[in-house]
């Protein structure tokens, strides 16, 4: 019997029997549906929270300590590093440590999240400018995406307010102080902005840095007698700080995949390392378990639906008996029989598999740009950007369309061995 | 075109267990020659549906074997009979036995499907078999909608459909009125004559046994002896 033909006998039953094959239909649409949207919850919930654990950042990137602050990086550690196999770059930041402010046009700020990088090697990690270029001179300086808004001045009416203006091309004064004795002496240095960080990812508290250039920084080493422009009462006599140490060190993978074999060999050479792949594995497994269960909930619904089928396709199959008395006695192969119940009950399920997916990605899509208004209006808690309240990633639908094809088999399975077994004399009521 | 040789069949009546075995078939030898016109005739219970129903395959028997066209059909199975009976047996039924949601074309080209034939192929075979028995013009009616002889000749027209060289008939007059019956045995005799196409018949009817080249009497699951002899 051709597969045409199985079809044309199936499409005709269902015809004949619209109704029970609707309600079917609606049954398993809802329990895969049903699958798919609970299961989405936890996929929405997890990709929050991973975005928030990376803030979209590189997730090749290692945060890199010394064992011990008395034993600060040097250039020797950075060089090291970067001979690591899979290195991809290594940054090295050295953070001004000083009283002094930045201010301009009567907005100030302190000198908080000041670093001088090396350019080079934080292009090579990824560093990108929204606007400008990266310093070609001494007093060019580069500000991250929002360190304007916390430049600030106080009004007369003692009202704090922020530097709105974009500072691409102003001139930042930055002032130095250093004590000596009961004096304070001061010193400025003018810096041209020549280039803007690349807006960070909006729930990260990034992009508040001043770049300066090592030039700048001998300057101010020049101007205050310590290392990076720290307070000279800050300074122990009997430890004295040296110079050329880093403060902020990341290394830089080629591939997630050789993230754990660098932190490894770095914890080797003694340094404390630490990704975010850490932390994203940690909660991948937590979430692996809450989504594990969420489909397991969302299967006893495709289950139940299930029932639904086997009861339809039992119904079919007794109200055929005659029919197929007649065609088993004609000559119909029972392989024929089952492939023909069997496409019946598959039918139903995929259309359901089908009809369900495209609802959940409705209702994702729904719940994602209405919950937020909703919750807004009616509970005035204002949602984070960004959160997702139900995500479906292309496995989810192939998983939930795996499950309910599979259950809709085998709910279809034993009424149509039940049809192939059907006694010929029996259905054609035939005296024996 | 059937040999049947030693066949016994009984039937289980009961719980398992504690069942009563009645005896139905006993020790049942036949020869139906190919071309011929057999009738198997017999008083009600004496076992002569039992005998077509073992030759059609709906059922095992207990002992004994079964030849058709040259086949020893007795351990088939299910599958096997059902590739078989496609292409050697045709069978008529005393209630027709058509599908009342199927028209009278899709009826008869059901064993066509069933076979694997495309549909181009069907369409032709199916309206050469129903204008053969006159049904052409009522190819859309469902069973509900023909008379009785109009539906026996429907389920002619599906038995012929596959051209078996063997037709097996249960009671075919038996919901026919008499002139629907004269006209169905005298088209029985004209295609065993024109296609000598061999026909086993099961029969309580005297009219029907008498267009028989050979009448066989059963009785209490024998054949009486030298009834199979009888040349009409």
């Amino acid at each position: 019997m051709r597969f045409k033909d199985r079809l044309a006998f199936v499409l005709s039953n269902m015809k004949k029997n619209r109704m029970r094959v609707f309600m079917t239909v609606l049954a398993s649409t809802m329990g895969c549906a049903f699958l798919i949207v609970l299961a989405s919850v936890g996929f929405g919930v997890q990709k929050t929270a991973v975005e928030d654990i990376t803030g979209g950042r590189l997730l090749t990137q290692i945060d890199t300590f010394t064992t011990s602050e008395e034993k600060p990086f040097i250039k020797k550690d950075i060089d090291m590093m970067k001979e690591i196999d899979h290195v991809k770059a290594v940054t090295s930041r050295q953070r001004i440590q000083n009283e002094g402010n930045v201010s301009l046009d009567g907005y100030s700020k302190d000198l908080f999240e000041v670093f001088v990088p090396d350019f080079k090697d934080e292009q090579k990690a990824g560093l990108e400018l929204s606007k400008g270029r990266f310093p070609q001179a001494a007093n060019e300086v580069v500000v991250g995406y929002h360190y304007g808004e916390n430049l600030s001045k106080v009004q007369k009416n003692k009202k704090e307010i922020t530097y709105k203006a974009s500072l691409y091309h102003k001139t930042l004064t930055l002032t130095i102080k250093q004590k000596e004795g009961k004096k304070t002496k001061k010193k400025t240095i003018a810096l041209k902005v020549v280039g803007v960080g690349e807006k960070p990812p909006k729930r990260v508290q990034e992009g508040q840095e001043l770049f300066l250039t090592k030039d700048v920084l001998q300057t101010i080493e020049a101007f205050t007698k310590t290392p990076k422009g720290m307070s000279k009462s800050d300074i122990d006599p009997k430890h004295p700080q040296p110079y050329n140490t880093y403060d902020d060190v990341k290394v830089y993978a080629d591939d997630a995949e050789n993230v754990e074999s660098i932190e490894k060999e770095l914890k080797k050479k003694e340094y404390v390392a630490s990704s975010r792949l850490d932390s994203l594995k940690e909660i991948n497994f937590v979430f692996l378990f809450i989504k594990i269960g969420l489909i397991v909930v969302g299967t006893v619904a495709v289950l139940i639906a299930s029932i639904g089928i086997f009861n339809t396709m039992t119904m079919a199959v007794t109200e055929r008996t005659q029919d197929i008395g007649i065609m088993k006695a004609i000559g119909a192969h029972p392989r024929s029989i089952k492939q023909i119940f069997l496409l019946e009950s598959v039918i139903i399920g995929g259309l359901g598999a089908v009809l369900g997916t495209i609802i959940s990605y409705l209702f994702s899509f729904a719940a994602n740009a209405l919950l937020p208004v909703i919750i807004s209006t009616f509970f005035q808690t204002k949602v984070p950007d960004d959160f997702y309240f139900s995500y479906i990633p292309l496995s989810l639908p192939l998983i939930s369309f795996a499950i309910c094809f599979g259950v809709t088999l085998l709910s279809g399975m034993r009424p149509a061995r039940r049809a192939t077994k059907i006694d010929v004399l029996r259905a054609l009521r035939r005296d024996v | 075109m059937i040999t049947v040789k030693q066949l016994e069949h009984e039937f289980r009546i009961g719980k398992k267990g504690k069942e009563t075995i009645v005896p139905v078939l006993r020790d049942v030898n036949l020869t139906v020659n190919a071309g011929e016109i057999v009738a198997v005739v017999g008083r009600s219970g004496s076992g002569k549906s039992t005998l077509l129903n073992l030759i059609s395959g709906y059922i095992a028997p207990v002992q004994g074997k079964i030849m058709i066209n040259g086949t020893d059909v007795t351990g088939m199975s299910e599958g096997e009979w059902a590739d078989f009976r496609l292409e050697n047996i045709g069978f008529i039924f005393q209630s027709f036995q058509l599908i009342p949601t199927m028209t009278a074309f899709e009826n008869v080209q059901l064993p066509l499907v069933f076979k694997g034939v495309k549909e181009v192929d069907r369409k032709i075979q199916t309206e050469t078999m129903l204008k053969k028995v006159g049904l052409w013009e009522f190819k859309d009616h469902y069973p509900g909608e023909l008379s009785g002889g109009q539906q026996q000749r429907v389920s002619i027209a599906r038995a012929l459909i596959v051209h078996p060289p063997l037709i097996l008939a249960d009671e075919p007059t038996g919901s026919l009125d008499s002139e629907n019956e004269r006209a169905l045995l005298s088209f029985i005799q004209q295609l065993n004559r024109e296609e000598n196409i061999t026909f086993l018949i099961i029969t309580h009817d005297e009219e029907v046994a008498n267009i028989a080249h050979r009448k066989i009497t059963i009785s209490d699951g024998r054949l009486v002896e030298g009834s199979d002899t009888d040349e009409i």
